[in-house]
């Protein structure tokens, strides 16, 4: 935690006060200077007067949803990096979430350390004023090119065929890049629970990725393992158009 | 009573018919029918014919009805507990982050055995509430069909029971078919299917004790690949039987044991994804064996 860092504004927006109450004294505490809005129009207005480095929104919202409150925010050019805060969490809200131009998502009822380590670990790779990987269409490393519209991989021009887990895995590292995954937080991204020991899922589909990218996983070029810890994508990740 | 009307309705008929011309409103004729024996019976036999064919179509026509009204309001029925399940769900959410919001602010100074129990309790109502959502997820997620490999998907489980410390005073056996032939495999979600039998080997590890025996065993027979997992456990009583696939269900054995009462709806609804079918066989005191039948491809 560095000076900078301690300084940093996050805005906080949850209709439900008990949440609020509690949270924003717990994110001051870490170190943020936090505002709090209830609905997703106070929200977008907070945005503007209040200029947080990092909006916590919560989805299900009276008046203006947060997904909604989202779309605007960034149909206005706002790229003020956003935590989702999802209720359902069916795979298909969470790859709604990541479309919409979230930068991550944590589903109820979170840990409030882990959504502290999630702001600190999203305002680390984003830079101002510039759209985040999360609401990139395309993700390019090198010769590998991940449309994520298509779902649809090409190493080097030539298309690449994988599984639906397994392109979900290679999107959600490079959405990360440089940041260790662990095998949990795969699981809870893709396949949507964790379910006990079933960790080994997420290892045969890094295996997968592995043999269709070529990646050797002693001298990787793309996914290392990082032993008792999980996973990290180590190529420089591009937003492509 | 639909029915009665209809059976008197033609006699009713006759009734007013011969009243009207009994009463002289309209010349009443006397006919003179001659008829011999033969084609009287033949003509009793054509209306008794008709009689029948019209109160069979009758019967099937309502019976049907039923039928449609009774499969709508089952699948209605099913629906509004889908419902209920997922606002449950909801509705469990918001106070459980606020409450570990709380928590955490507790324990900036200190993590006293107070809070450590509340902590673990509102974990608990985590896990339920994550059990409840993998439950309303798998009625609508989609699932995968790759070819899977249960032999080699039974050998893994076995490995990860045999690491947990209960196994260690069990006897863990796991039967594979080799001849003729070795299973062959089935078509689903890998990961489902593992979540399934780590369920069912799970439940035979908690609900048995030590020196008991639990056999993992599969096998085709033409028909299905079954999977069985058995243990010689306690048993479960027979009025309680039905009921172990519903929601939130703890059996008397099941209350002093850690779990949320989901793990059977899981397997339950995985295997309905899947086509396929749980049948749970228990003697009190002699022990529990749990078959999933996977139908094959023709």
């Amino acid at each position: 935690m560095d000076e900078q860092e301690r300084s940093r504004r996050v805005l906080l927006v949850d209709d439900e006060e008990a949440i609020t109450a509690h949270l924003a004294p717990f994110l001051e505490r870490a170190g943020f200077t936090v505002a709090v809005a209830a609905d997703g129009e106070t929200a977008l207005r907070r945005a503007e007067d209040f200029t947080p480095d990092l909006i916590v929104l919560d989805v299900l919202m009276p008046r203006l949803d947060g997904r909604e409150a989202l779309r605007r925010l960034r149909q206005s050019g706002n790229w003020t990096p956003v935590i989702l805060l999802t209720q359902v969490g069916s795979p298909s809200e969470r790859a709604m979430a990541l479309d919409e131009g979230a930068d991550d998502y944590l589903n109820k009822p979170f840990e409030p350390y882990e959504l502290v380590a999630r702001i600190r670990a999203v305002l680390r790779r984003s830079r101002p004023g510039v759209p985040s990987l999360a609401g990139a269409r395309r993700l390019a490393c090198g010769p590998l090119i991940l449309d994520r519209q298509a779902r649809r991989i090409t190493l080097a021009g030539r298309e690449v065929s994988l599984t639906a887990k397994a392109f979900s895995v290679l999107e959600f590292l490079m959405l990360h890049p440089d940041e260790v995954l662990s095998r949990e937080r795969l699981l809870d991204a893709v396949w949507g629970w964790d379910y006990p020991a079933a960790t080994r899922a997420v290892d045969t589909r890094i295996a997968e990725l592995r043999r269709a990218l070529n990646d050797d996983a002693e001298e990787p070029q793309y996914i290392e393992t990082l032993i008792g810890q999980g996973y990290r994508f180590i190529g420089r990740v591009e937003a492509g158009t | 009573m639909k029915k009665y009307v209809l059976l008197l309705l033609p006699l009713g008929l006759g009734l007013a018919l011969a009243i009207l011309w009994q009463t002289g409103l309209w010349p009443n004729p006397i006919l003179y029918l001659r008829a011999d024996v033969g084609t009287l019976f033949l003509i009793l036999g054509l209306v008794g014919s008709i009689v029948c064919g019209l109160g069979l179509t009758l019967w099937t026509l309502t019976q049907t009805r039923c039928e449609e009204a009774l499969a709508h309001s089952r699948e209605e029925q099913a629906d509004s507990h889908r419902r209920f399940i997922r606002r449950l769900d909801h509705e469990l959410k918001n106070p459980l982050t606020a409450i570990r919001a709380g928590l955490a602010n507790l324990a900036d100074g200190g993590d006293g055995p107070i809070l450590a129990s509340v902590r673990a309790q509102v974990d608990r109502l985590a896990r339920l509430s994550a059990d409840l959502r993998k439950l309303a997820d798998l009625e609508t997620q989609s699932v995968e069909q790759e070819a899977v490999d249960l032999g080699q998907l039974l050998t893994e489980l076995l490995n990860l029971a045999q690491e947990r410390p209960e196994a260690g005073m069990r006897h863990l056996r796991l039967t594979l078919p080799q001849a003729p032939w070795p299973l062959p495999p089935v078509a689903g979600d890998r990961d489902l299917l593992f979540l399934a039998l780590h369920n069912l080997v799970d439940n035979a590890l908690k609900f048995s004790r030590p020196e008991d025996t639990i056999e993992i065993r599969a096998f085709e027979d033409g028909t299905a690949v079954v999977v069985e997992v058995a243990d010689t456990g306690p048993g479960i009583s027979e009025d309680e039987l039905p009921h172990l696939g519903e929601e939130l269900y703890r059996g008397t054995a099941a209350r002093t044991v850690e779990g949320s009462g989901l793990g059977l709806a899981l397997v339950q609804a995985i295997m309905a994804r899947h086509h396929g079918t749980m049948a749970i066989r228990s003697r009190l005191g002699q022990g529990t064996v749990v078959a999933l039948r996977f139908p094959m491809a023709r």
